[in-house]
């Protein structure tokens, strides 16, 4: 059985769940934690560099 | 007689209308939190007054065809036409924050990735249970565990939940240290809650706390346009103290911007918080969810944590639940690590790395806003 079958037969407490809601959410985790961690990488590689870069200066 | 039915004419309308007396009663629990349980009392007071103040007769502060009511006022100026108070809050909170535990850590950085997880499963969980998309990605907001980012997400997606958006984000902020702790329990043995990590921090210079701000603004402006505002006016406030130039700027915006946003910005959610809009099966939902955001939040650091282990040398170890003080409830989730880990071992101090990753969280909560934002573009849910 696969999930928008699964989906398709839950009927919730505020209405029908809509399987593009359902797809779209999971679209939604899947790219936004992408996101994030492509964010956090960039800045993690910015700090190493401003660190090393400025080592001696200061 | 009939000349003085005006001194009845309230107790009427409180009759015909007896949702609002519930309204008083939720007024008054928040109330009663915020002084005898001291939960987020800046916030959830104001709230709760204004949450009874919204629940009279109108026009009272809402307002009616004629007039705009001062609460109307306030919600429609401060929030709803430019988000102005959740953003001049920000610039508050960024002056506040020392990025330089992350700074001479920024490994820390990926937790404050890892601990978001919470806000997109909680997206999900809200789609199965009947929520329209729009309102299930403002409710996943809560698990930002930021309450000015939840309050600024809901507005500018439209949610119909906004009020209870709040009061939740609030509310489970308040609890941290009791969610916080079960969650790890969960996921965790005591031999991994009872690693230690040495604390050597890196010097950090006053150029890079000075570039610092200025890079992470550029960096999310241009993946996730969206979070320029949020992300942006929290590293100015940071950017205003890290300066050295600022000192008084610096000291008002912790101080007396902050606080001024503050008192009016409780008062004014309240404003969503009317009867009609508020007294809901979803309210009910709302809550409960937020507390899954928080769970899985610490969850998906604290397991983020355990990944990283397997690939790090025995020396290197992380203690997993530095990874759940990803989340962005700062200090208040460094401070609970540092208590489990204290518990566990009392020589055992990860303080500074739980701080890290807790500053990493207020980085990684802004962004996930921002991306939400994007997405909410995208699905075109935003004009």
């Amino acid at each position: 059985m696969d999930l928008m079958t699964l989906s398709v037969m839950f009927t919730s407490l505020l209405g029908e769940v809509q399987n593009e809601d359902v797809m779209r959410s999971l679209e939604l985790m899947g790219k936004g934690m992408l996101g994030i961690f492509i964010v956090m990488v960039l800045i993690f590689l910015v700090i190493v560099i401003l660190n090393k870069a400025t080592k001696k200066k200061d | 007689m009939n000349e003085f039915s005006f001194l009845t004419d309230g107790v009427q309308y409180i009759i015909e209308h007896p949702n609002m007396l519930v309204m008083w009663l939720i007024g008054g629990i928040l109330i009663w939190l915020a002084i005898k349980k001291d939960y987020e009392p800046a916030l959830l007071l104001p709230m709760g007054f204004g949450a009874i103040l919204v629940n009279l007769p109108l026009p009272g502060v809402i307002g009616d065809e004629n007039t705009v009511g001062i609460v109307k006022w306030l919600f429609e100026v401060g929030i709803e036409a430019s988000e102005a108070f959740p953003l001049l809050l920000f610039v508050g909170i960024g002056a506040m924050i020392d990025f330089g535990p992350l700074l001479s850590n920024p490994r820390m950085l990926l937790f404050g990735g890892a601990a978001q997880f919470g806000i997109f499963l909680t997206v999900t969980v809200a789609v199965l249970l009947g929520f329209p998309l729009v309102d299930a990605m403002s409710i996943g907001v809560i698990g930002a565990a930021d309450g000015p980012t939840s309050i600024f997400v809901s507005k500018v997606l439209n949610s119909s939940y906004m009020g209870a958006i709040a009061v939740a984000a609030y509310s489970y902020m308040a609890l941290v240290p009791i969610i916080q702790p079960a969650a790890i329990k969960l996921v965790t043995t005591k031999k991994e809650r009872m690693i230690r990590m040495p604390y050597n921090p890196a010097q950090v210079s006053r150029t890079t706390r000075i570039l610092f701000p200025i890079i992470v603004t550029l960096i999310a402006g241009l993946i996730a346009p969206q979070s320029a505002s949020l992300v942006g006016f929290l590293m100015f406030g940071n950017l205003i103290r890290e300066c050295g130039r600022l000192e008084v700027l610096s000291q008002t915006a912790q101080g007396p911007l902050a606080n001024l946003i503050t008192i009016f910005l409780g008062v004014t959610i309240a404003f969503q918080m009317q009867a009609d809009q508020f007294l809901n099966w979803g309210t009910l939902l709302v809550m409960l969810l937020g507390l899954v955001a928080f769970m899985f939040d610490t969850i998906g650091g604290v397991l983020f944590a355990k990944l990283l282990n397997v690939f790090l040398p025995k020396d290197r170890k992380i203690n997993p639940m530095v990874g759940g003080a990803g989340i962005s409830a700062f200090p208040m989730s460094a401070r609970v690590i540092q208590k489990m880990a204290l518990k566990e071992d009392n020589q055992n101090h990860l303080l500074m790395h739980a701080v890290g990753a807790n500053v990493a969280g207020q980085i990684g909560s802004v962004v996930a806003g921002g991306i939400i934002l994007s997405f909410g573009q995208i699905f075109g849910m935003i004009g």
